[in-house]
């Protein structure tokens, strides 16, 4: 009976693609990435089995993880890897590497990255009120408003510690721009023609 | 052959290069920083793979050492300078004082007499011993030991009266000596890797975290316990033993290399459990178990035990629970599962730091990345300062280093 030898053409992509992406090898499939991740209850695959998929071959299971867009970048993991393993540059690296073969991992983290893009293009801040607001109704005004509804409890007490301002709904009443922002448009539109994704 | 040997360190390492130097008819100046001899084997309950108690081999050493005029013994003693070259070395030599001369019989009475404690160091800090005291039950030199913190006292006074002998002596005082010797062995050993280093292990959060050290001392019938494995904590015989492997190890944060001897040590200390406690429940948590050679057939044996279960788990954190319980969370690499297990013991297998990590030998020596020795032209490391190993590859280690050390100084 004959085995499928494993893919090597994907390991051998990341190696050299993705950014870090030789410290896969690195790996002794230990665990402890997974475990001190705070986001461990959310992930599906988590860093270690994320390696390990890589080194299968599995192409499609790795670029399609949402995990590799839902790591915050809190740097746990990279502390704690016995094997010093740059674990935050390569999940990075693998969304990254997604985004520019137009796959989208996760299109929460997409949507959120874009609703604080727009939020930035049109007032040059990053309004608190504003980018959740256009990041929820990216979801349709119905779902978008039960899932207002949602976070009222949050809402509130942003508003109570005077964290967040009141507003109806997103440019309503509009936020101040900030001076020059001529200027940051050219950078944000250069930015963007260098970025891979299609969502921005 | 007017040239001595001189040896650091009277552990497995150290003693088998100075008996096999002194019993190709060398003299050898042996120096040890304990009261007695044995190193670290001396605090083991039992030997992987026979299980069989460490002091059979060590009394006989102990014995060629005594019948042997060659070997010079120097304890409580530490070498703090080194000069001159190959063929001709001056060693200085640092004694502290022990306060009980050779009268000493071992009667007792000055501990029965004084009130002063002091952590039991040969138990690794698991309880207390009087001021006055034998370093432990099979200990040569066989003598009691005053500690300096009650020399000055009334303690130290009443010590002095108690001894129908005439053997405590108050006014006992650090030594310096100068030896000449040709060649010198340097076998200082190793020390236990600092488990409340690995901060997410909490070591210090509860007395039911212990490193594997401690477990030895636990096991061993002249231990805190006379030998009954218990929870530290309340005294009860533990349910659920888990044995945490690479705790410190194998981690570019801690120890980056593998002790090779921790997992036998976990296994051996498995079957401790498993001999005491029918109902108690063993896990070992591993990245993966390294027995080698002979060793597999040890592993085997103790993988045959339904009560001692395999989990290919780094883990990841330890955290007191509820009702005494400790939680470790892990992710099993097998399954994929990630998940978390109650404990109420949990050993942290730490690894071996070599002691030429901690402090330097006094000479112009190259050390690895780890902070092991490598050697010079008249100076030879053996065992564990060397890399880290078991006895039987530790006594081979100190022969071919006695071996070196008698090419230096042969026909001089
Ligand atoms: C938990 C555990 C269980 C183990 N169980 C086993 C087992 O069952 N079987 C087995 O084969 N191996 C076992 N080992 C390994 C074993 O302990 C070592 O192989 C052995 O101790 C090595 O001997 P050594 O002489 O090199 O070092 P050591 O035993 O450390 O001896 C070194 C000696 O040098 C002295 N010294 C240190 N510094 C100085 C100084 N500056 N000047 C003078 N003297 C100094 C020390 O006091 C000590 O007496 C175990 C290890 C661990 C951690
Ligand atoms: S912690 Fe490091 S070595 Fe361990 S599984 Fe994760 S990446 Fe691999
Ligand atoms: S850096 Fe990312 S993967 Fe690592 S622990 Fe934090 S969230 Fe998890
Ligand atoms: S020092 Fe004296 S009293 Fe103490 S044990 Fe030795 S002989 Fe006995
Ligand atoms: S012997 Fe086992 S526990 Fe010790 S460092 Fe090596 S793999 Fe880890």
């Amino acid at each position: 009976m004959a085995t499928k030898a494993y893919d090597k053409s994907f390991r051998e992509e990341v190696y050299q693609n993705v950014d870090s992406g030789e410290d896969v090898k690195l790996c002794m499939q230990c665990g402890v990435c997974g475990i001190t991740c705070p986001l461990r209850g959310e992930m599906t695959h988590g860093p270690r089995q994320l390696w390990s998929l890589i080194r299968a071959g599995k192409r499609d299971e790795v670029m399609n993880s949402p995990d590799i867009m839902l790591c915050t970048s809190c740097y746990s993991c990279k502390v704690r890897c016995p094997r010093g393993v740059k674990v935050i540059d390569v999940m990075h690296g693998l969304a990254h590497y997604a985004l520019e073969q137009g796959i989208v991992p996760r299109k929460e983290t997409s949507k959120f990255g874009k609703a604080f893009w727009d939020s930035i293009y049109k007032t040059g801040r990053v309004d608190e009120t504003e980018v959740p607001m256009r990041y929820t109704l990216m979801a349709g005004p119905i779902h978008g408003i039960f899932n207002m509804l949602e976070m009222m409890d949050i809402g509130r007490a942003l508003l109570a510690h005077k964290r967040m301002k009141f507003k109806i709904g997103p440019g309503l009443p509009p936020s101040k721009k900030i001076k020059g922002m001529k200027g940051l448009k050219k950078m944000l539109d250069k930015a963007k023609a260098m970025s891979p994704g299609k969502e921005g | 052959m007017g040239q001595s040997i001189l040896v650091v360190g009277g552990g497995m390492s150290g003693v088998s290069a100075a008996l096999e130097a002194a019993e190709a008819g060398y003299d050898v100046v042996l120096v040890e920083k304990n009261p007695y001899l044995g190193g670290r084997v001396a605090q083991l309950h039992q030997y992987f793979p026979k299980l069989c108690p460490p002091y059979c081999g060590l009394e006989i050493n102990f014995k060629r050492i005594k019948s042997n005029p060659r070997i010079k013994l120097y304890t409580m003693s530490e070498v703090t300078g080194i000069e001159g070259e190959p063929g001709n070395y001056k060693v200085t030599i640092n004694q502290m004082p022990r306060y009980v001369n050779e009268r000493c019989t071992v009667c007792g009475k000055c501990g029965e007499a004084v009130e002063a404690t002091i952590p039991n160091a040969f138990d690794y800090g698991l309880g207390e011993i009087k001021a006055a005291y034998l370093p432990h039950e099979l200990a040569y030199p066989y003598r009691y030991v005053i500690d300096p913190s009650i020399v000055e006292t009334e303690d130290g006074a009443k010590a002095k009266e108690a001894c129908p002998y005439d053997a405590v002596v108050l006014d006992d005082a650090p030594k310096e000596t100068i030896e000449e010797a040709g060649a010198i062995v340097w076998a200082a050993g190793w020390s236990p890797y600092d488990a409340s280093k690995v901060e997410y292990y909490n070591f210090n959060s509860s007395p039911d975290i212990i490193t594997n050290v401690q477990m030895e001392r636990l096991a061993a019938a002249g231990g805190p316990t006379g030998g009954k494995i218990v929870k530290l904590s309340n005294g009860e015989a533990p349910k659920k033993v888990a044995f945490i492997q690479c705790a410190g190890s194998r981690d570019v944060n801690h120890l980056p290399f593998c002790s090779t001897i921790c997992c036998l040590a976990s296994l051996k200390q498995a079957t401790y459990v498993r001999e005491q406690l029918k109902d108690a429940e063993v896990t070992i948590y591993f990245i993966d178990i390294r027995a080698m050679d002979r060793n597999e057939d040890f592993y085997t044996k103790v993988k045959a035990d339904e009560k001692i279960s395999f989990v290919k788990s780094k883990i990841g954190l330890i955290e007191p629970g509820e009702n005494g319980m400790l939680v470790l969370e892990g992710e099993n690499t097998t399954t994929g599962e990630r998940f978390k297990a109650e404990h109420d013991l949990v050993v942290l297998a730490t690894g071996m730091q070599p002691n030429t990590d901690l402090s330097k030998i006094p000479a112009d020596m190259v050390y690895d990345e780890y902070g092991f020795v490598q050697n010079a032209e008249g100076i030879f490391g053996a065992g564990t300062v060397r890399r880290p190993g078991e006895v039987h590859v530790s006594v081979q280690d100190g022969t071919s280093a006695a071996l070196k050390a008698i090419q230096v100084v042969a026909g001089r």
